[in-house]
Parts: C-alpha cells; sequence; structure tokens
C-alpha cells in the first residue's frame, strides 16, 4: 500500500506572520509629536500663569494705594459716631461710663438711634 | 413664607451729627469704586509719604489709631481728592472713558488697556504721575504697557 508522502516539491510555506497593513508612523514619531505639543502647551500656560500673576500684582497695589483713602474716611466716620455717643451720653446720664478696661477705640456693637433725626 | 414680617430699620440707625467744630473739617473723596480703581496708581504716585505715615501712625497708635490719626486720616483725604481734582481738571475724558470701560468690565483692568494707555499718557504729560507696578520682575515688561494682554476679550 503506498504510503501518503509529502506533495512534489514540498508543503506551501505556513503562513505563521500576521499579514496587517502598517498604518501610520513610526511610535517614535508619535513620541516625538506629543512631546512638542505638550511643550508647546505648557510654555503658553507658563506665559498666562506669569501674566496672571502680574495683573494679581497690578490689582492688589491699586488696592493698596487706595486702602489709606478708604481707611480714614472710615475712621472719621466711626470718630463722629463715638463723639456724638459721648455727648449723648454726657446728655441723658451726666457721666460718662468707661465701658472697656482699656484705652483702645473699640467699634460699637449696638448703636444708639436718635431721638430724631438730627438734620 | 416667613412667619415674621422683615422689619429693615437702618434708617433709623442714621446717625448725622457731625463732627465738633474743634476737629476741622475735611471733605470726603465723594467717588466710587471705579474711578478710585482708575486714579489708583496716581493716588499712590502722589500721595505716597502721607499714606505711609497714616497707616504707620495707625500701627503705632495701638489701637487707638481713629482717634490719634485724624490728622494723618484728612492728609490723606486731601491729598488723595487733590489728585482726582487734578485728572477731571487735565484728562476728564481720557479718566472717564477708562472708569467707564472699567464698570463695564467688571472692573478687570487687562480689558481697559486701549482706553487705559491714553489716560496714563495724558497723566504723565499734564501731571507727571507715572504709573508703577512695585514688585514687578526685573527685565519684564509691566503689565501694563504690554502691547497683547493675554486674557483680554477685546482691547
Amino acid at each position: 500500500m503506498p504510503q501518503d508522502m509529502p506533495p512534489v516539491g514540498g508543503y506551501e510555506p505556513v503562513q505563521y506572520k500576521r499579514n496587517l497593513p502598517v498604518r501610520g508612523f513610526r511610535p517614535s514619531v508619535y513620541l516625538l509629536a506629543t512631546g512638542l505639543l505638550m511643550t508647546y502647551g505648557f510654555y503658553k500656560a507658563g506665559k498666562g500663569i506669569r501674566e496672571h500673576n502680574e495683573l494679581a500684582r497690578e490689582k492688589m497695589w491699586s488696592r493698596i494705594h487706595l486702602i489709606p483713602v478708604l481707611q480714614a474716611e472710615e475712621d472719621r466716620d466711626q470718630v463722629r459716631r463715638y463723639l456724638a455717643d459721648k455727648a449723648r451720653e454726657k446728655e441723658l446720664l451726666g457721666s460718662e461710663t468707661k465701658v472697656y478696661n482699656s484705652d483702645r477705640f473699640v467699634r460699637p456693637t449696638y448703636a444708639v438711634t436718635p431721638d430724631k433725626e438730627t438734620k | 413664607m416667613a412667619a415674621r414680617q422683615p422689619r429693615f430699620n437702618q434708617h433709623v440707625l442714621i446717625d448725622t451729627t457731625p463732627l465738633p467744630d474743634d476737629i476741622p473739617k475735611v471733605k470726603e473723596i465723594g467717588a466710587s469704586s471705579a474711578p478710585l480703581m482708575s486714579a489708583s496708581f496716581f493716588i499712590g504716585a502722589r500721595c505716597k509719604p502721607y499714606n505711609d505715615d497714616y497707616m504707620m501712625c495707625k500701627t503705632e497708635s495701638n489701637g487707638r489709631g481713629e482717634l490719634e490719626c485724624m490728622k494723618e486720616g484728612r492728609k490723606v483725604t486731601r491729598c488723595a481728592a487733590s489728585v482726582i481734582e487734578d485728572i477731571n481738571k487735565h484728562c476728564l475724558t481720557e479718566f472717564r472713558r477708562h472708569w467707564e470701560c472699567l464698570e463695564n468690565n467688571n472692573q478687570q483692568l487687562w480689558n481697559c488697556r486701549s482706553v487705559e494707555r491714553p489716560l496714563n499718557k495724558c497723566i504723565f504729560d499734564n501731571l507727571k504721575l507715572e504709573k508703577t507696578v512695585p514688585g514687578t520682575p526685573e527685565g519684564e515688561v509691566p503689565v501694563h504697557l504690554r502691547k497683547k494682554q493675554i486674557f483680554a476679550m477685546h482691547g
């Protein structure tokens, strides 16, 4: 009985490699491109942060220049009310009571309302 | 619904008693926030000694600054008022344009550079007051002089 023998000329080569088409560029190109993009982005972000810091500094200084003016106005108003309160107390009670055991100026918690508006 | 009626009694809290006569009178600034912000760097440029004096007085008077620093406070107010008056006299249109821009742009200075530049120039030419931001890093264009503002939506 004749045996099964390989075909004449040998078998076809077995295709063990995948035959997928290569799409796109080499991976190193993508790495490089991502790197460039990220660098640019961080550069712009850094620029923005620097400018933001400077803008914050500008805003802060514009306020710093105004603080004495605003504070002076507020203090004058407080002193006016304080002196008015004291005068009223003197008029009503005939004496000046010291409420706090210190010389500091204390912003009043309660406002005494005059009987009738004085203007 | 609230069971209790809200009672707004702020109007009776107004105490209009003026200061006693032995304290010199001074007219308050009377400007709102946008004009003050627009003029702030010029107020700072002219009134720095008075401002520093007042703040130092407040620091050193140990809690009694309100009563003891009134003299310095009057100087501060008068100086700032003089700056605003001078700006009004010489650069009123530029000034008005700038603070109206500030009002319309949430008081963001970087959105109003195009109107700020003429104001700064006018004030420098007429009043010799220059806007400088202290603490700007060396060798860098100060932010208010840069041609392009990164965050500006316009102008």
